[in-house]
């Protein structure tokens, strides 16, 4: 069997073992969102003002609150089988059209963010363990550290306030211009001019933590035999570094950055909230609060698929890198 | 180099849209909306972002201005018969919808009878007394109603009571019909577009009845979660105007220090918030009214405006807001001192027979708090810290809304919370929900949760709601007022007063009493 039609293979596994774990997420969210007190028709009555008992109760009907919980859960799991979010009846729109709208951009801002943060950390790293001990070193570690331990709304609303308002380079929040309304061309430069902070603020903190894992993975990297042994044929450093080491050490950089995405969808709430980025965190955060949980119920499932396949596609980047590693 | 070139080009552009508004005609006019509406149904909610976006596109039959006057806006003229019982509106002629049909009387008694008095939230009470509206011709609208009604004038905003299409609601389910999310009116600006978790966009209507208006091309309501965001964007020129303490009173009295950015509290009377506190007067250690007064007696106002609301705010001297003191139904009442008297408050408990323990504790008791922002959380800190001066001790109690609404108007289960209620521009639509015994609803929000019943109260209530004699109606609120200043189901605060945060460059949108919930027609960019 090649090598192509056996990663296929365990590809194709991976899904199907994923069904059991998806459907598993589903069915605990449900029962855990609807321990809160309150639903949607308290939040939407509560808003608008005194409403009528009759009022709410209708309501509930019309959303199909009025049922007990597991006829509930059933409909909700047979509208998935069949591919269907639900309705979300706060917006009065249908899930999936919510959930594809805010996709993009955080979609948008965690690719930026995690390749920046990625590129910007091996780079760090790199540097720090090549020059070990030496001030460029203690540069990094320090500001490694720094950033690690600021809190994310904090840098958001210190970038705001140097570049948005004192140098004016930046504007402060959104995703486009909405007095201009550009299009085409125009539109993609306004929406990269908007995108500048939240991605600098969001990958700082992810910075931080790959810069200390580079420098701690190549360090440990450099002790090992097959070091000695390129050293002792008469390698050059060069080659060692880049040739060996690196390609070793980018290992547990991958891994963590695997596992990151998922924490990064969730934890770009503060970012989206501090940049009013109109993101998939913020309207999970929204709709929690307005009980909307057709709504929220979908974007977990959706963050949950999203979590396996970026760990999937990980799995299989670990053979590319490393051919020794096999996939079974 | 070349793409280089084009590219700061592009940049320098950007820079100069923030500052490319500086017309006399015409230009976008950027405002906060907070948080994002949850419809644009402003027939069937009164909720507050609704209220900052439609009544730009939907009219009503009248405006205020900030004196209380009336403004006509959809009629031209309206008279009262002498008996108070047919109240008759001219229309105004010429005016189409944004659809391009024709505006008549038809649709006033559509949205009154039919959407308003059925499903808005406050209709059914503001136009409680009208049992049919004749349509004579397409440009009269003869109300008539059971009893006289003084307070309907009052509401009939394009925020509190919008006219809107009955060619496009008729036949539907009027609670979920399409009109709620792609609303069509009369007004000054067309709804465009609403992108979620951005913004909401109105363009000019072309075809307005006021010949000339608006002057501003384009409204865009724009959605920025973070308060102190909101405020960048307000010192940056990105937005124009935010009401409703959308920039909070901690960075209002530090940006109004600018020359391009102004503060005003006009543009809420009509809303007329009041802070308070709700008690369970039913069962509980606050079921006894002189625990209540004996609070009401304790409470700094001045010190909880000047410390937590940074001076915005006017102490409550009764149960009705000074607000009402133009109509005459305001009367000043003992008990709500303005400087917190602790003296008093313990006598008053002593002589109730609540005595205290060893520790100085005389009530145990959790506090409930509003979760409309940490201003309401500093509010409960306060007066845990006051009312354990007086041997109330208190546990503070922070939930989220629903919750909230849940544990005060449906579970009953609170002693003692803390809120604010719009007394809006008359006591029968903002102020009897609170009191009256027909207004125990279980699971309706806002109204009374004290469970507090009384019935010379209640006679004096529905007096004073029918009482078109003016002279007379004051002498039944003063009654009123006695009996709440007495009992205390409710002890209010201190009068709220909210901020408009506006960019000096933005004029002609302070006419209203309406403020952030009017038109914006005569808005200009300077």
């Amino acid at each position: 069997m090649s090598r192509s039609t056996q990663i296929l293979r365990y590809i194709i596994r991976r899904l199907f073992q994923a069904v059991p774990i998806v459907l598993a997420i589903i069915v605990l969210n449900f029962f855990l969102l609807n321990m809160a007190e309150g639903d949607a028709v308290d939040v939407l009555a509560g808003e608008a003002g005194s409403a009528t008992p009759e009022y709410m109760a209708e309501l509930r009907a019309k959303f199909g609150l009025d049922q007990p919980l597991p006829v509930q859960l059933l409909v909700y799991l047979k509208n998935i089988i069949s591919l269907d979010l639900g309705y979300s009846f706060r917006h009065d729109m249908p899930v999936s059209v919510l959930i594809v709208d805010r996709f993009w951009p955080t979609l948008l801002l965690m690719v930026s963010t995690i390749i920046l943060a990625v590129l910007f950390g091996i780079l760090l790293g790199l540097l720090a363990a090549i020059n070990l001990n030496t001030w460029k070193d203690a540069v990094i570690s320090v500001f490694a550290l720094i950033t690690y331990a600021t809190p994310l709304f904090w840098v958001g609303l210190m970038m705001i306030v140097v570049f948005s308002i004192n140098l004016r380079w930046f504007p402060t929040s959104g995703m486009e211009n909405i007095a201009a309304f550009y299009e085409g061309f125009d539109r993609f430069v306004d929406i990269t001019h908007h995108l500048v902070l939240p991605t600098i603020t969001l990958s700082l903190f992810y910075l931080a933590l790959y810069t200390r894992l580079m420098r701690a993975s190549m360090l440990e990297q450099y002790g090992q035999d097959y070091v000695v042994t390129a050293r002792a044929k008469g390698l050059p450093e060069r080659r060692i570094t880049f040739g060996h080491v690196l390609r070793n050490a980018l290992l547990p950089v991958v891994t963590m950055a695997g596992v990151q995405v998922g924490a990064l969808i969730g934890g770009s709430v503060i970012v989206e909230s501090v940049f009013a980025w109109p993101g998939l965190g913020m309207l999970a955060f929204e709709s929690l609060f307005a009980r909307d949980l057709n709504l929220l119920l979908g974007i977990f499932l959706i963050s949950s698929v999203l979590v396996v396949v970026v760990n999937l596609i990980v799995d299989v980047i670990y053979c590319f890198l490393d051919p020794r590693i096999e996939v079974s | 180099m070349k793409k280089r070139i084009s590219f700061f080009t592009i940049i320098t552009f950007l820079f100069l849209g923030f500052s490319a508004y500086a017309q006399k005609s015409g230009g976008t006019l950027v405002y906060l909306v907070q948080p994002e509406p949850p419809s644009m149904a402003s027939y069937i909610s009164t909720s507050g972002p609704i209220g900052l976006v439609a009544p730009k596109i939907y009219e009503g039959l009248f405006d205020y201005d900030n004196d209380g006057k009336i403004i006509y806006v959809l009629a031209e003229s309206h008279s009262v018969s002498s008996d108070g019982k047919t109240v008759t509106f001219k229309l105004r002629k010429g005016v189409k919808w944004h659809d391009g049909k024709s505006f008549t009387s038809d649709d006033v008694a559509f949205t009154v009878m039919n959407v308003l008095k059925k499903f808005h939230p406050r209709g059914p009470n503001s136009f409680r007394e009208v049992t049919s509206i004749d349509t004579p011709d397409s440009h009269t609208a003869i109300f008539n109603l059971r009893n006289p009604a003084p307070y309907m004038l009052r509401a009939l905003s394009a925020y509190e009571s919008p006219i809107v299409p009955k060619h496009l609601l008729e036949g539907t389910d009027i609670k979920s019909a399409k009109l709620g999310n792609n609303p069509v009116g009369t007004g000054p600006f067309k709804f465009v577009e609403w992108k979620k978790g951005q913004y909401v966009r109105l363009d000019k209507n072309k075809n307005y009845w006021r010949p000339g208006l608006p002057y501003l091309d384009r409204v865009v309501g724009r959605f920025v979660p973070d308060a102190s965001t909101r405020t960048a964007a307000m010192e940056n020129g990105e937005v124009l105007y935010a009401a409703y303490n959308a920039v909070p009173n901690i960075d209002a009295v530090r940006l109004k220090e600018r020359d391009d950015i102004s503060v005003t509290t006009d543009g809420y009377s009509m809303i007329n918030p009041v802070a308070l506190i709700e008690f369970n007067a039913k069962e509980g250690p606050f079921a006894n009214p002189a625990v209540r007064r004996a609070i009401s007696l304790a409470i700094d106002r001045q010190f909880m405006i000047d410390n937590i609301f940074f001076g915005y705010g006017k102490p409550a001297t009764s149960a009705l807001s000074t607000n009402f003191k133009p109509t005459g139904l305001y009367a000043s009442m003992p008990n709500y001192p303005a400087r917190g008297d602790i003296a008093s408050a313990k006598a008053l408990l002593d002589s109730a027979g609540i005595k205290p323990d060893a520790n100085g504790v005389r009530i145990r008791a959790i506090l409930d708090l509003i979760p409309y922002g940490e201003d309401w959380r500093r509010a409960g800190e306060y007066l845990k810290q006051v009312l354990g001066d007086i041997g109330i001790k208190l546990e503070l109690r922070y939930e989220d809304v629903p919750t909230w609404l849940k544990r005060i108007y449906h579970n009953y289960d609170f002693v003692m919370n803390v809120n604010y209620f719009y007394q809006l521009p008359d006591p029968v639509l903002g102020v009897h929900r609170h009191y009256g015994t027909d207004q125990i609803r279980k699971g309706t929000h806002f109204v009374n949760s004290s469970r507090y019943s009384n019935s010379e109260l209640d006679e004096l209530l529905a007096s004073g709601a029918t009482e078109a004699n003016a002279q007379k109606r004051t002498q039944i609120y003063k009654k009123i007022q006695e009996i709440l200043a007495r009992d205390m189901p409710v002890v209010n605060l201190f009068e709220l007063q909210f901020l408009t945060v506006y960019n000096t460059k933005l004029k002609g949108a302070y006419n209203s009493a309406l403020g952030a919930y009017a038109s914006f027609s005569e808005a200009y960019l300077d």
